[in-house]
């Protein structure tokens, strides 16, 4: 059981480190990070597509929204 | 009792993983009344548009904007209105997506749909920047 526990605790350490990026340094010497963001292309390709057909009357509105309720 | 431990630990790690994914879909999040009026612009002259380019006076370039293939006054305001629309739509999923860097490849992809949706005998620019006839 202590092993299983340990196990969740590492995991749960993983996952917050995992998703918080700290900085430590001079508050006056702002830090720059360069992030790549990665298109997804293929999504990029449905929302284009998804627009295209509303436009062309071939799909509702709430298609192209991302809340699917949100259509006005 | 191994199942029972391990549900809950899979159970976060996909709910941590979830929003990581979820950021891969790249819709229009909130409806501005801009983003409104340019599809409803776009819906309202598509008829007329499609008229166009069927007579060979309008094509789809590889940027994402219908072009004018020959001079005609007419066609000329509507495909600046079309062009207008299609500008707000892609700053729109550009911002909202937080992806304002990647104009270019937003523009590029939807050049690739109007390629694809474009009927027989259209004008399109495919990527190489040559024109022909679907």
């Amino acid at each position: 059981m202590k092993k299983y526990l340990t196990i969740f605790v590492l995991l749960s350490c993983i996952g917050a480190v995992g998703c918080t990026v700290k900085a430590v340094g001079d508050p006056n010497r702002p830090i720059t990070i360069n992030a790549h963001v990665t298109l997804d292309i293929k999504g990029l390709q449905n929302t284009a597509t998804n627009i295209e057909d509303y436009v062309r009357g071939d799909a509702p509105k709430e298609k192209i929204l991302d809340n699917k309720g949100d259509s006005k | 009792m191994k199942k029972l431990f391990f549900f809950p630990i899979l159970l976060g790690t996909l709910l941590n993983v979830s929003p990581v994914l979820a950021q891969s879909q790249y819709n229009i999040k909130e409806m501005t009344p801009e983003v409104q009026q340019a599809l409803e612009g776009r819906k309202g002259r598509f008829d007329e548009l499609s008229d166009l380019k069927e007579q060979g006076i309008v094509g789809e370039n590889n940027r994402g904007y219908v072009e004018l293939m020959t001079d005609n006054a007419a066609a000329e305001k509507l495909v600046d209105q079309e062009n207008h629309d299609r500008k707000t739509i892609y700053a729109t999923i550009a911002k909202q997506n937080g992806i304002e860097d990647e104009i270019e490849t937003i523009e590029k992809v939807f050049a690739q749909v109007q390629r694809d949706k474009a009927g027989d005998g259209e004008m399109i620019q495919s990527e190489d920047g040559m024109w022909s006839k679907k």
